[in-house]
């Protein structure tokens, strides 16, 4: 297969970076006692994921008795909605979700539990007051994603928070597209729970992080030995803990390098692509840095993606499913863009080991490309 | 610059060699595997497995592309085979009609589809792992039978658009299928030995009453019991419901008699079946639509060999026109002449065209 030398798709997830794939083959290594066993191995492996949460809940800013490690977002957000609601409450979540809200919801619907969907506006963005006004007597969660994952759009989190604590409702967010590139406070958020992937940010696949603030019983997903406070039984997986802690240690010592490097990457792209003769519009307001959202006029984004592959380049087009094919992006439709423009939107999102010529080939091969399949 | 080709790959072994003989001939190959229904709109088990489509043959399609090193998407057209074959699938059982959806996809979607894809990826051929063979001669393009005659398969290729003969390779056409799994063999092919897929693609349990049931609730729930007829028209029975048969059948009649009792007609409107003895299935002539023309349009009446069903004989025939429609006669009478189904033309061993068999 043509290797993908170029990787414009951070959104989806990152390359590992070097020292954290080093530490997990060391861990794997030489540290694979069973944490739950009492003697010097286990006790090692133990300290590793103790140490690894103290970390953690310093960089977030909170106790590390609110840091539970599970298998990724889809998980932490799994254990929030299954483990909180129950048929007869209200959840109040927003229509462009990642599919691990989203589907949840619909088969928590299903099962009797009452659900709002808070639709974003055109700009990508959720309106706090939406919120408010969804609001209900038996409202038990609300829980809205911090960044959306095909626009890039940051929602202002601590205001709804703010807003479900006032109203003594739980408030929580998937976090997966923010934690790591910006940094977070949560001692001084309302936020109530806030789920973690680690490959979101340079770190490995299969694991990621809960933040739980309440005490509220919350039925866990998988039940066994106690591990996490038993709210996630299984053998914790000791390296990829200590890859997830790393990992967001060195994107907090270099957010505000990352984030220069980026926003200046981000402009390169733009001043390269207006000089070309492309029609484009990139959606979306308050953007993360390093995702892009953009229509390309006339050009169908799933042709655009495979015909870039082809030429070893990799962007996105919708939300990937098992077998590979792709449908029209949601979240566009969910800010009322036409089908015809969503079907010629793709994703671009662009990543710390990205250079500026690298930007030029992506640029060169978008012209040839879109000057030969353009719909007239 | 190699030419590219773009190779249709249901995750099966044919596809699989046809991948494997666009390389060896040379060209850029890219895989393309359509994807055509989802379980959640056609029922059965989604942990079914060797059907197309099933999320296990695109994987099995996308492994056998990464051993060869060519890239492979998956295209959605859920939306167009829906509309273009299962809904006309549907529609033609509850008119007590039988169709062929393989057909009808080929005609409206893969080919058309493929060579737009093509076109989109920069590729000048589309190729698949039909049995049959792309003929050139003085020019022009045809299809021949494939050159193993119980895996031929150029009857279901009648519907293909004409002017897309010069841009598709069928590179299976001069092997045997016993050669094709010997070739997948050889070359290790995750697919050497994947089970024959004989069914319908979306019904995947085989069972097409339980799935028109299911798919069409709203049409086919007034369908009651409906009568049997003798072939006088005087009622000998009950049965199920016209939408339970199929012209030929033999099985589930329920009425006794000296000598078996086959389905002859239904009528869809008054639901009912009229049977009779075998002998009364026996036709000389039936009315075409639909037809389509892979050679110049012939003069007619126009002397040529016709095949009625998948795997059936071919037979002597003469087709005529008067005004704008087709008849075509038999030399020998032919059994079970079904309506909905194909009936496809040769000329020696080319495929000449085909058509819908009407009443």
């Amino acid at each position: 297969m043509t290797t993908s030398q170029l990787y414009f798709d951070i959104a989806a997830t990152t390359p590992i970076d070097k020292d954290v794939a080093d530490l997990i083959n060391t861990i794997n290594l030489e540290n694979f006692g069973n944490p739950s066993s009492i003697h010097s191995f286990g006790q090692k492996s133990h300290n590793i994921i103790e140490r690894s949460r103290e970390k953690i809940s310093k960089i977030l800013n909170c106790r590390s008795s609110e840091i539970f490690f599970t298998s990724g977002g889809s998980e932490s957000n799994n254990i929030i909605l299954k483990g909180l609601l129950s048929s007869g409450d209200h959840l109040i979540t927003s229509s462009y979700e990642h599919p691990s809200v989203l589907g949840l919801s619909n088969e928590l619907g299903e099962k009797g539990v009452e659900i709002t969907f808070i639709q974003p506006n055109q700009n990508g963005l959720i309106n706090p007051q939406d919120v408010k006004k969804a609001f209900k007597k038996n409202t038990k969660l609300v829980s809205i994603m911090y960044v959306n994952n095909e626009l890039g759009t940051i929602n202002s989190i601590d205001e709804i928070a703010l807003i479900c604590n006032k109203n003594n409702i739980s408030f929580h967010t998937d976090a997966v597209q923010y934690v790591g590139k910006e940094k977070i406070d949560l001692s001084s958020s309302k936020i109530d729970f806030l789920s973690i992937g680690a490959h979101k940010f340079y770190g490995p696949k299969g694991i990621g992080a809960l933040y739980c603030k309440s005490r509220e019983r919350i039925e866990p997903l998988i039940s066994g030995g106690g591990q996490e406070s038993g709210l996630r039984a299984g053998t914790e997986n000791t390296s990829s803990i200590a890859g997830m802690c790393l990992a967001l240690e060195i994107a907090e010592q270099n957010y505000d390098k990352n984030k220069e490097t980026i926003l200046g990457l981000e402009k390169y792209f733009i001043n390269a692509l207006d000089t070309t003769n492309i029609h484009y519009r990139i959606n979306g307001l308050n953007r993360i840095p390093g995702i892009f959202n953009i229509t390309f006029f006339g050009v169908e984004g799933h042709s655009l993606l495979m015909n870039l592959d082809i030429l070893g380049i990799a962007i996105s087009y919708g939300s990937a499913c098992s077998s590979g094919s792709a449908n029209v992006p949601l979240a566009l439709s969910e800010i009322g863009m036409p089908e015809s423009e969503a079907l010629c939107s793709v994703r671009i999102s662009i990543g710390k080991m990205i250079k500026e010529k690298d930007i030029d080939k992506l640029i060169f091969s978008l012209s040839n490309i879109i000057s030969r399949i353009q719909k007239k | 610059m190699k030419e590219k080709v773009l190779v249709a790959m249901s995750g099966g072994v044919d596809s699989s060699v046809t991948l494997l003989k666009i390389i060896e001939m040379g060209y850029e190959a890219i895989g393309i595997t359509m994807k055509l229904w989802e379980y959640h709109d056609v029922g059965g088990n989604n942990l079914q497995e060797n059907n197309c489509c099933a999320v296990s043959s695109i994987n099995k399609a996308k492994l056998v592309c990464e051993r060869m090193g060519v890239p492979h998407y998956t295209i959605d057209f859920t939306e167009s085979f829906k509309k273009n074959v299962v809904n006309n699938f549907v529609d033609e059982y509850i008119d007590g009609r039988t169709p062929n959806p393989c057909v009808r996809c080929n005609s409206f979607i893969k080919w058309d589809t493929f060579i737009e894809q093509a076109e989109i990826l920069g590729a000048k051929y589309i190729a698949t792992g039909h049995y049959a063979r792309i003929d050139k001669t003085n020019g022009n393009y045809h299809i021949k039978e494939g050159k193993d005659e119980k895996k031929d398969q150029s009857y279901v290729l009648w519907g293909i658009p004409k002017e897309t003969l010069s841009k598709t390779i069928l590179p299976l056409g001069d092997l045997t299928k016993e050669q094709v799994r010997q070739i997948a063999r050889n070359n290790n092919l995750e697919t050497a030995d994947e089970p024959e897929s004989m069914e319908i693609c979306f019904i995947a349990d085989n069972n097409y009453k339980r799935f028109i049931k299911e798919y069409a609730a709203e049409k086919t729930e007034n369908i009651k019991n409906g009568q049997t007829l003798n072939e006088q028209g005087q009622k000998i029975g009950e049965n199920e419901g016209y939408i339970n048969y199929t012209i030929g059948q033999r099985k589930g009649i329920g009425i006794s008699n000296e000598k078996p009792l086959y389905v002859k007609e239904i009528d869809s409107n008054s639901n009912t079946i009229t049977v009779g003895e075998k002998t009364s299935l026996f036709k000389n002539t039936c009315k075409v639509s639909d037809i389509n023309w892979l050679i110049n349009e012939p003069k007619f009446p126009y002397d040529m060999l016709c095949q009625i069903r998948y795997n059936g004989q071919k037979s002597k025939a003469i087709i005529k026109k008067e005004s704008d429609n087709f008849t075509v006669s038999f030399s020998e009478p032919q059994l079970a002449i079904t309506p909905g189904q194909s009936i496809v033309f040769y000329s020696g061993d080319i495929l000449a065209g085909g058509g819908i068999i009407e009443l």
